[in-house]
């Protein structure tokens, strides 16, 4: 079963206008159950823009989407995936509490099991004493994660993530990194996560999706089966090479699989 | 310490700008009739200050009605406007037409169209002044919607109503205070001028009217001063709204 298939999805804005953009060009894309992808590339090849018609925020021009065997459109109103993006978004007049509870709420889930479900999030992301805080009083990371708490809330089995660590410092990145990977790893959620960081890409990955801008499509699929997630795979051998991999894969031209590179630029 | 310090300035020019005015107008030898002593008002105030405190309620409850039923409008209006876009384009200048109307030319002609004795009139100009302040800043609050908070309720697959209550309203509530911070000494400043025109003889623009066509200047200048603390009065009470209206901002400057 896959999590999410995009089937030759083309999506062009301002179709028929001077202006107009050929955003993504005849995509696929296939993300099985359990599975993490990442998305990887240059400024405006249309990975946020894939993103956003997974998540059926925009339509596509041509092809279709399907999310866990529906449309992209039932999906979404079944709240089928969560959501998060650079930056927190919180609402700052709920407290971290009731930002959490927020999609349940909008489930009509009751005030009881709501809460408690919220607090389990919050303790997921180690942020349980701050229930009570408003998001003002929080730091970026600390309201990151309140983010994220608030996507995992309705237990979604797809979570979609559009540089959700991008605006943080290198070493609250990599713990959140870390943090993310052991609540997949619980919670079985397959994951789509938009990035410009290679070794986040890598490190986070079953597979990380190399884009080309204009007009953005998919160039190569790079495999990433390291041994274990923990900091010290961040300085292994196989871990070099897929970032060398992907770094090739980036440049274009002409792309050699991971295999036949291992060893030699690390 | 930080408090005396914040306190002490404002307090000390407000003694040191009465000493000279009492200083001026007493070595100057100035009529009272152009400008009466502070001790002269101050006295005034003590023996008047039952009718003081009366006329200022009179006024404030005018002042009080507008304000709320302005408001009312304000906000109900900016949320129509806000939700229908051509709505939008036409309430704006009908707005502007609104706020530069002068309310000196309202009055009179409003106090013909009702009794007498009816306090209708000063409520209604009132209600008029705040209108505009309240309906534009919360306009522009409601169509700030952060585009992350748009598409987070749009991936809830929120409807409208439902957006309007929990992100829009809440999110506009800073620009709704602004408006009303404005309004609310608007409300009075209009309430009192209103009584300049006729009517009931009860609030504090007829006390200062009638006080003046007496030649009881430092009378006049008494129920100017009552005016001054009543519209000090509401400014403050609605700051004090909006400390408990918002409390995720009180708790970041506390």
């Amino acid at each position: 079963m896959s999590a999410v298939v995009v089937d030759t999805v083309t999506k062009v804005f301002n179709q028929g206008r001077p202006d107009e953009v050929v955003a993504l060009a005849d995509v696929g894309l296939t993300v099985a159950d359990g599975e993490f992808v990442s998305l990887i590339g240059p400024s405006g090849c249309g990975k946020s823009t894939l993103l956003r018609l997974i998540a059926d925020l925009i339509a596509p021009t041509a092809g279709s989407v399907t999310v866990a065997q529906k449309t992209a459109g039932e999906a979404r109103k079944q709240q089928a995936y969560g959501i998060a993006f650079q930056q927190a978004g919180l609402f700052e007049w709920r407290t971290v509490l009731r930002n959490v509870e927020l999609p349940l709420e909008l489930r009509g889930m009751s005030r009881a099991r709501r809460r408690s479900r919220a607090e389990e999030m919050l303790e997921l992301v180690g942020l349980a004493e701050f229930a009570g805080h408003y998001p003002a009083q929080l730091s970026g990371g600390m309201q990151q994660r309140v983010a994220i708490a608030r996507a995992l809330a309705v237990q979604p089995p797809l979570l979609l993530m559009d540089e959700p660590f991008g605006a943080l410092d290198e070493m609250t990145r990599e713990r959140l990194q870390s943090e993310l990977l052991a609540i997949c790893a619980k919670t079985g959620t397959s994951t789509v996560f938009v990035t410009h960081s290679i070794s986040e890409a890598v490190f986070l990955s079953n597979r990380v999706v190399v884009m080309s801008a204009r007009p953005g499509r998919i160039t190569e699929a790079v495999t990433v089966d390291l041994p274990v997630r923990d900091d010290s795979v961040r300085q292994s051998e196989r871990y070099f090479a897929c970032v060398t991999a992907v770094r090739r894969a980036l440049r274009g031209g002409n792309v050699s699989t991971p295999r036949t590179e291992e060893g030699v630029e690390v | 310490m930080r408090w005396a310090r914040s306190v002490l300035p404002p307090v000390v020019v407000g003694v040191v700008a009465l000493a000279a005015w009492q200083l001026t107008v007493t070595l100057g030898r100035i009529a009272p009739f152009i400008l009466p002593a502070p001790s002269e008002i101050w006295r005034e105030m003590l023996q008047q200050r039952t009718n003081i405190w009366q006329a200022a309620l009179a006024s404030g409850e005018n002042a009080l009605i507008g304000l709320v039923g302005g408001s009312i409008v304000g906000v109900l209006a900016a949320m129509a406007a806000s939700r229908f876009r051509p709505l939008a384009e036409v309430s704006i200048p009908f707005a502007a037409v609104l706020n530069a109307l002068p309310i000196i030319a309202l009055a009179p002609i409003l106090n013909n169209m009702f009794e007498t004795t009816s306090s209708i009139p000063r409520r209604l100009v009132a209600a008029i002044i705040v209108f505009f302040p309240v309906f534009v800043n919360t306009l522009r609050g409601l169509r700030e919607v952060d585009p992350i908070h748009r598409e987070l309720m749009h991936s809830y697959a929120a409807n409208g109503w439902t957006f309007a209550v929990k992100v829009r309203l809440p999110g506009a509530l800073p620009y709704v205070f602004t408006g009303l911070r404005q309004a609310s000494s608007l409300a009075v400043i209009a309430a009192v001028v209103a009584e300049y025109f006729g009517g009931l003889q009860n609030g504090l623009g007829s006390r200062i009217t009638s006080a003046a066509s007496f030649t009881a200047y430092p009378r006049a200048w008494a129920f100017v001063v009552g005016a001054c603390l009543l519209g000090l009065a509401f400014y403050l009470s609605t700051l004090l709204l909006e400390r408990l209206a918002m409390p995720w901002r009180t708790r970041l400057i506390a």
